[in-house]
């Protein structure tokens, strides 16, 4: 298992928070702030109007945003990110038709050290490009990243489009099979999680985490499919693919786990159509310390949802 | 401790080792022979390994842990040479090791086309880890991948190889992708996914050759076709590998023969998966290897059971690939369909039902009520009670009333009713509460209904269940019973949907049926080739048999011949040709007919290509006065012999008709060219009739001399003979283009009127030309003398399959 097994290691994302609609403005609705409560005091005053700082800018805009360079920038949260070296964030808005259920805000801390990739890649003339990415200290893929195009079924992002699913690929950097694999691996990225990020209107977005041994995004993936068409009036959902530092292969093709809505933390994500971000000493966590579970709404419909924990 | 000896560290094999060690753990001291360099592992996930979502590990079902801990003796990597069944001992590269009992579980060998080239290096199968790491190491290098075999496994490596970054091309030598388990609907929804994932996918497509010198550089088809490679991936099928058995003396057939203990022709050697045979079956899925396994870990602690073959079904994993298919769905007497079509979500399902039973099952796009549809197959339940809401699944079973509207009925507000524009029940039922009371409202006020149409039968009954007997549903003057869209309606949506193959028609505009019927498949062949002449392929089984037999089949079953007399002109020679073919075969009748031409009646069917062979090596070709198409142009001498002729009426009749032989069009066509109003070709009562004046041309069209009776309306009046003949073809093509099938031009003129096809073809001159244009498309592929094609290509099916008159042999 790539995996990385030390649960004491850093990891990529520092905070994750979740923010909902309340009427003309975004709230904070849960975050993992990792103990940095400066930065969680500040940003539990905080709300935003369409267009405002980073969320709000993901529900003006319909489109991931990724902000690399807070100073100078429209982010809202800048000294109390400094303060506790924070230096890049990602937003990803969650849109059920064209409604915004929610953004999920997750932010990063830059040193020489933190190796991992967070990439937004949008379509255009059926090939996905890079429309952003923030990759921490993992710069030359950066480069090879952004002078890579993919086509409809080619690599992970190209794979996921096609598909219109989540997808969890493995060794990444193993030599031959990711089509950045040489820089992949060279930087250590070994599990890719790749997920489409519907919005209104035309665009196709697809978001890619990808992560590294010593500074992983998760050390459990999982991504579940609550698809009528898959599970029926039943409704709920099931675990189509995921893999865990200590469990190995999560996935049964036997025994195929499944929660109903409201039935734990992936069925809280079922029920209400928004992210969770839940740390602590939370039941369903599976031994770790976090998770981020982040629905997406295809046709509107509540299609999958992806959750990573750290 | 007994000896056991076990052949093949496969997926049956792995089962029946933990069976055994469940049932008697001390029972055996077991010794495990692997020609691969590695144990057990879950070879169906060998796919997602080679995609790179799944990793090797994920997929191994046994470790050194486990096998150490069970007190196996792995010999991996070590091929069995031979099997001594007298001194009972597994001769092995590294020695011999006794046994009490064996198993052989040596599982099967890709079958590999014997074509030239199939041994160049990049040439590989699809069978274990070896392989998928060789297809990984040509992935490296992107480059191109052929991957002959349009089955499971073959789509597996596929959507693998390109998700690796390879250009793939499947090649399958059938109809349609994955024949065995999916009809032509399901197969269309597969191939247009796999097409979405930039795989190219080529059905009937033969390898005549694999292409290279030191290695492979392509793949060339029967057709000459050329496709460049840097991999191909053979994944045609398997066949049991019975080498080691046969070579012992072991009974073999196609596979290892067991019986229902699993024991072979030797009481102490059993066999478990692929390799073997049972009661004359093979065995290529999971499931049954694994009820094997069961059996084979009975016999071996001496515990009677019996391996009896159950329903399989089968899944596909690409991801986002979403089928089913399970039991028997090939069409046959008293059998009938149930199927589900949602053109938005690109869903199909299709139940095949006989005497109550469901006995098959296709699902593409929502399997979520799989299961279930499988229990009902495998328990052969009466399914009589829930017969109207069966295909809706198990939620709307029990208890459900036979109402065919209590589906709509039972549907949430939220539920989507027409997917092109997103309107729900709920929207529906508002706007109806709001007053919009019919079908034309609701498209007015929601806009359901209002883009492919396809919904409005849902539409119309959810006005039925809200208005409940203030709302009459109306009769559709639809197609036939697989549709409740008009022909107008699917001409519109072939051309705006692009929709390109029968399959495509099927799922995108909602066919209530699998495959269509007698009424929709010929209409729908015709519509296909006209509008898309290049992409279409015509589809002889969806004609009626006159059309597939090109000559009018009589009342007694012989057939008539009827050679083309360009413009009704003929030859001493061609009729000499004529006379002779009536005396060589026999012809009893020969006739002069309306049209100017010499049909000769009561040719025997099996004389077809002998006579048109004849016919056409005295330059004839087939009148087609069969055919939906230009039947004849009937002229009159003309200028050159006729007092009053003003034109050369029989120039132009043959240059017309030799502009537009062979097009098929809705109804059959006739022409005719008179030289002047006198009209002795009587050209105003064909569908398009000149006649000539002074002046130039008089050019009429929507005449009839059959059942009804009407003059031409005249089109237009033009100078030149190159206008009229412009206007004939723009004319015909129109025609092809937009009128109903087996509407002649009169009834099409009717319901389009006369100044709509005049705007089209005699002011815009633009259309006018690119209507021409399209018709010279259409005749570069269809303008084919159909005679000379079946007499080189098909001669032996026109031969009959028995002689009934010869008497019995004594």
């Amino acid at each position: 298992m790539d995996l990385a097994l030390d649960a004491q290691q850093r990891t990529f994302i520092s905070v994750a928070e979740v923010w909902v609609p309340s009427g003309d403005k975004l709230v904070l609705e849960s975050g993992n702030y990792g103990g940095l409560n400066a930065f969680a005091a500040a940003s539990g005053k905080e709300s935003f109007a369409m267009g405002e700082g980073l969320p709000g800018k993901a529900w003006a805009e319909a489109r991931p945003v990724v902000l690399k360079e807070f100073d100078g920038s429209y982010f809202k949260r800048t000294e109390a990110a400094k303060a506790v070296g924070l230096t890049a964030a990602v937003a990803i808005p969650v849109f059920a038709g064209d409604d915004l259920k929610a953004v999920l805000v997750v932010i990063c801390s830059d040193d020489d050290e933190r190796i991992g990739a967070i990439e937004v890649w949008k379509e255009k003339d059926d090939l996905l490009m890079l429309d952003d990415g923030y990759y921490g200290a993992a710069k030359h893929f950066e480069w090879v990243s952004q002078h890579t195009h993919f086509p409809r079924g080619q690599g992970l992002p190209g794979g996921v489009l096609a598909a219109d699913t989540p997808m969890l690929m493995r060794d990444l950097g193993s030599g031959y099979k990711f089509i950045r694999s040489e820089s992949a691996g060279k930087a250590g990225l070994t599990t890719g999680l790749g997920l489409p990020v519907p919005v209104p209107g035309d665009d196709d977005f697809v978001l890619t985490l990808l992560s590294a041994r010593g500074t992983p995004i998760a050390r459990r993936f999982e991504i579940w499919d609550a698809r009528a068409a898959k599970v029926g009036k039943a409704g709920g959902a099931v675990l189509i693919d995921g893999i865990c530092a200590r469990e190995g292969a999560l996935w049964d093709e036997d025994k195929t786990r499944r929660v109903s809505a409201w039935q734990g933390l992936i069925g809280r994500v079922l029920g209400t159509g928004i992210p969770v971000v839940e740390s602590g000493n939370v039941p369903g966590l599976a031994g770790y310390d976090s998770l981020v579970a982040l629905p997406i709404h295809s046709d509107n419909e509540l299609s999958h949802v992806v959750a990573w924990y750290c | 401790m007994k000896k056991l000896v076990v052949i093949g560290a496969g997926m049956a094999s792995g089962r029946v080792l933990e069976h055994l060690f469940e049932a008697d753990p001390a029972a055996y001291d077991v010794t495990l022979f692997n020609a691969e360099p590695r144990g057990n592992y879950n070879r169906i996930m060998l796919s997602p390994v080679l995609s790179g979502e799944k990793s090797f590990e994920e997929i191994v079902t046994h470790d050194d842990d486990w096998y150490a801990q069970n007190n196996v003796t792995c010999r991996f990597g070590e091929a069995v040479t031979g099997i001594d069944r007298d001194r009972k001992v597994v001769i092995g590269a590294n020695g011999e090791v006794e046994y009490d009992k064996l198993v052989i579980a040596t599982g099967s060998a890709p079958f590999i086309i014997p074509v030239p080239g199939k041994d160049l290096p990049g040439v590989v199968a699809f069978r274990d880890l070896d392989d998928v790491d060789k297809m990984k190491e040509a992935a490296g290098g992107r480059g191109r991948a052929v991957v002959i075999g349009g089955g499971l496994l073959g789509l597996e490596a596929a959507a693998a190889l390109r998700l690796q970054g390879m250009d793939v091309t499947v090649l399958h030598l059938m109809g349609h992708l994955m024949e065995r388990q999916l009809d032509e609907s399901a197969g269309f929804l597969l191939r247009r996914d796999l097409e979405n994932r930039g795989i190219e996918v080529k059905c009937q497509a033969s390898t005549a050759e694999i292409l290279g010198t030191d290695k492979v550089e392509g793949v060339k088809l029967t057709d000459d076709t050329v496709i460049p490679a840097d991999l191909v991936v053979m994944a045609v099928g398997i066949r049991p590998e019975t080498t080691i058995a046969k070579a012992a003396g072991v009974e073999v057939g196609r596979g290892i023969q067991v019986d229902a203990q699993m024991l072979t022709s030797d009481p102490d050697i059993l066999s478990v998966g692929e390799c073997v045979e049972f009661n004359g079956q093979l065995f290529g899925l999971v499931a049954p290897l694994y009820d094997q396994a069961k059996v084979v870990a009975a016999t071996l602690t001496e515990y009677k059971t019996e391996f009896v073959p159950k329903e399989l079904s089968t899944k596909l994993k690409v991801t986002g690939c979403d089928l089913f298919s399970a039991g028997d769905f090939a069409d046959g007497e008293g059998r009938e369909d149930i199927v589900f079509r949602d053109p938005a979500r690109g869903i199909y399902k299709r139940l095949v039902i006989e005497d109550n039973k469901v006995i098959g099952a296709v699902f593409y796009g929502d399997t979520a009520d799989s299961n279930w549809f499988f229990g009902l197959i495998k328990d052969g339940t009466d399914i009589s009670e829930m017969r109207e809401t069966l295909i809706f699944g198990p939620g709307f079973q029990g208890g459900a009333t036979a109402d065919p509207m209590a589906a709509v009925a039972a549907l949430p507000l939220d539920a989507e009713i027409c997917g092109c524009n997103g309107v729900s029940k709920g929207q529906i039922v508002e706007a109806i509460q709001g007053g919009a009371t019919d079908l034309a409202a609701i498209k007015a006020v929601t806009k359901a209904s209002a883009s492919c149409g396809t919904c409005t039968g849902l539409v119309e009954q959810v006005l039925g269940v809200t208005l409940g007997d203030d709302f009459v549903i109306p009769a559709a003057q639809s197609m036939c019973g697989c549709t409740d869209l008009t022909h107008e309606e699917v001409r519109r949506l072939i051309k705006s949907q692009e929709l390109k193959s029968m399959a495509a028609v099927h799922q995108e505009l909602g066919w209530k049926t699998s495959c269509g019927c007698h009424v929709c498949r010929p209409a729908l062949n015709f519509y296909l080739l006209a509008d898309w002449p290049v992409e279409y392929q015509d589809d002889p089984q969806s004609r009626f048999i006159n059309e597939r037999k090109h000559a009018n089949i009589q009342k007694d079953g012989t057939y008539s011949v009827v050679p083309r007399m360009w413009g009704g002109m003929t030859t001493p020679d061609e009729l000499r040709a004529i006379a002779d073919a009536a005396e060589k075969y026999n012809v009893p009748t020969v006739h002069v007919t309306g049209g100017q031409r010499i049909d000769l009646l009561g040719v025997k069917g099996e004389d077809l290509p002998d006579i048109w062979a004849d016919l056409n090596k005295a330059g004839m070709v087939s009148g087609h006065a069969y055919a939906k198409g230009l039947r004849t142009v009937k002229t009159c001498v003309g200028k050159d012999h006729c007092r009053f002729g003003t034109q050369d009426s029989t120039g132009l009749g043959i240059k017309l008709e030799k502009k537009l032989w062979g097009s098929w069009s809705p109804h059959k066509v006739k022409l005719a060219v008179s030289g002047c109003p006198r009209n002795c070709a009587e050209a105003t009562c064909k569908d398009i009739g000149v006649v000539c004046v002074d002046s130039g041309y008089q050019i009429g069209v929507g005449g009839a001399a059959g059942m009804d009776v009407k003059e031409t309306e005249r089109l237009a009046d033009v100078a030149s003979e190159q206008e009229a003949i412009d206007l004939a073809t723009a004319f015909m093509q129109l025609y092809r283009e937009n009128a109903k099938y087996l509407d002649r031009p009169y009834k099409w003129i009717a319901k389009v009127g006369l100044d709509w096809v005049k705007e089209r073809i005699v002011d815009d001159l633009d259309e006018r030309r690119a209507l021409i244009e399209r018709f010279e498309l259409s005749q570069s592929i269809y303008q084919k003398d159909p005679w000379a094609e079946h007499v080189a290509e098909i001669a032996d099916t026109y031969k009959p399959l028995a002689d009934f008159q010869l008497e019995a042999a004594e």
